[in-house]
């Protein structure tokens, strides 16, 4: 028994990719710090207000084990787990929405498309992976609403359906597919594919979050002009300049993870700095239209699963297509 | 048995079933456990409302709690009423029942359940009316407290639960909904029409608080 859990325990994916294992201890170093250093400043200073500041501190350890575990333990837990993922993004999107109720059915349909997508990332079926919502939910939700006979408000209900479904469904699932990639085949001199999907996969998880993180925090140090004063009031451009830039640069150093050269790595961190700046900024206009602050609750201190996420709707599947291209 | 069935499915199963797929989100109810016996009163839209609630309380009491429901619908036959008592520990009512029989009057059977030392769960709207739109309270709920004066009851307001499993619906479709419990209140008028009042006002207050955070 003893041995048998060992034996698995060699096996696992986390324990044999030291540069894996490495980008972990950067990441609990990160983590460390931020607790240490609100731990202290609130000893220090007790009047400022560092609540928001902890409680969002406290959900991004859970969030870590939680991606650690998911992602980067063993890839037969990685494709349940996004998929439960995207399942609660698109059930936060659609029921903030808001659907006529003749669209139940439709929805429901919409909703067993979730495990189909993943199912063919896990099979690496690329070609139909590729084209199953944007051709095949997009031809058939419409048809199911048809029949279901309501026609008034059907434009608004097909289009937000099908919406919801891209960005929370097809978006997310290409980090799943990271996961599906065969050997690369287009490697540059000297470059591996030796920490495979998990390696693409870590590293456009960790850059879109670090670049969130590190948006923000420019924007509260040196932010004055802002830069979409309707969408979003307290996004500047100072922020987006200064996370850019420092992804940028953080992405170069991390570059390990990835089979790609220096400048495609560096590339890389810019596409993803700017595109999930894009990502946040959709979704804010959503809400804004909608009338809500957050998408949820689920996360103390973040909102709801889609706030967190709404950068990686953008950045997944954008990256991925950016690698697929380069090397395969 | 009964009760280990009963903690096993909403402290557990269904509780997660709900919280998981169906998206089910609930206020804090620990508070719950410090009462010793009380009245749920609660809007009602869908099948999942009586679940939903079981599912959102302490584990502990679960068993002591009986939502009571309309023996015309859940006790259609011996199976149904069997499996609604024991799954979920219903108390059946008869909405129109024989007025010369004191045995089966609505009022008496809840008497008695209170009685024995159970909590209860009660849709005072009757049957599951459209989606959020309330309808007018029935009077039952008012008399049963002025005969148990010392009975608190709790508000509480359910949102968006007809749309995950709408009337007239079998099929779940998982959609964010929202439970908020109010604080426990003994009665402070002694008229039915003043209790009820008194009641909707509080449930108004409990939907209105949904509304602002949302906002």
């Amino acid at each position: 028994m003893k041995e048998q859990i060992l034996n698995y325990l060699s096996r696992m994916d986390l324990l044999q990719k030291i540069d894996i294992l490495h980008v972990v201890e950067i990441i609990f170093a990160i983590l460390i710090t931020a607790s240490l250093t609100f731990f202290i400043w609130g000893k220090l200073k007790p009047e400022t207000n560092l609540k928001e500041l902890k409680s969002r501190t406290n959900s991004w350890w859970v969030m870590v084990f939680l991606f650690i575990a998911a992602v980067l333990l063993d890839r037969m837990i990685t494709f349940p787990a996004l998929a439960l993922l995207s399942f609660v993004a698109f059930r936060e999107l659609y029921s903030m929405i808001g659907f006529r109720d003749v669209d139940r059915r439709p929805i429901f349909w919409a909703f067993l498309a979730i495990p189909v997508q993943y199912y063919l990332a896990y099979i690496g079926w690329y070609e139909l992976f590729i084209i199953f919502i944007p051709v095949w939910m997009f031809l058939f939700i419409p048809v199911r609403m048809v029949i279901a006979g309501e026609t008034t408000g059907i434009i608004k209900s097909m289009a937000s359906l099908q919406w919801s479904l891209m960005i929370t469904v097809y978006g997310l699932s290409h980090l799943a597919y990271f996961l599906a990639l065969p050997e690369a085949t287009n490697l540059s001199e000297g470059k591996s594919f030796i920490n495979g999907g998990q390696g693409l996969l870590l590293f456009v998880v960790f850059l879109t979050e670090i670049n969130d993180v590190l948006q923000f925090m420019w924007g509260k140090m040196l932010g004055k002009h802002k830069i979409t004063p309707s969408v979003s009031p307290n996004k500047t451009w100072e922020g987006f300049i200064g996370g850019v830039l420092s992804t940028t640069v953080i992405s170069y150093f991390i570059g390990f993870l990835t089979p790609l050269t220096d400048m495609q790595v560096v590339l890389g961190g810019f596409i993803i700095g700017c595109t999930g700046f894009f990502g946040d900024i959709v979704m804010s206009a959503i809400k804004r239209d909608i009338g809500v602050k957050d998408t949820g609750s689920t996360i103390p201190g973040h909102g709801g699963v889609l706030d967190r996420i709404d950068s990686l709707t953008y950045t997944a599947p954008i990256f991925f297509h950016f690698v697929y291209y380069i090397v395969f | 048995m009964k009760r280990i069935v009963l903690i096993l499915s909403y402290g557990y199963l269904i509780r997660y079933f709900l919280r998981i797929i169906v998206g089910v989100k609930c206020s804090d109810t620990s508070f719950l456990k410090k009462e010793k016996q009380f009245i749920l009163i609660a809007n009602h839209n869908s099948h999942l409302d009586a679940m939903s609630i079981m599912a959102s309380m302490p584990k502990s009491i679960v068993h002591n709690v009986r939502p009571v429901a309309a023996q015309d619908y859940f006790g259609k036959t011996k199976r149904q009423e069997w499996f609604s008592n024991y799954f979920i520990n219903t108390l059946l009512i008869q909405r129109k029942h024989d007025k010369s029989s004191i045995q089966d009057s609505p009022m008496h059977k809840m008497d008695e359940a209170l009685k024995q030392g159970f909590s209860l769960i009660i849709f005072p709207e009757g049957s599951r009316g459209e989606p959020g739109v309330a309808q007018e309270f029935k009077a039952g709920v008012a008399m049963l407290l002025l005969q148990n004066p010392e009975i608190p009851y709790i508000p509480i307001y359910m949102k968006n639960m007809g749309k995950a499993m709408p009337k007239g619906d079998s099929l779940i479709v998982p959609h964010e909904s929202t439970i908020v419990y109010g604080t426990p209140n003994k009665i402070t008028h002694f008229t039915v029409d003043e209790i009820l009042a008194c009641m909707k006002q509080e449930m108004e207050v409990l939907r209105q608080s949904l509304e602002n955070t949302k906002s």
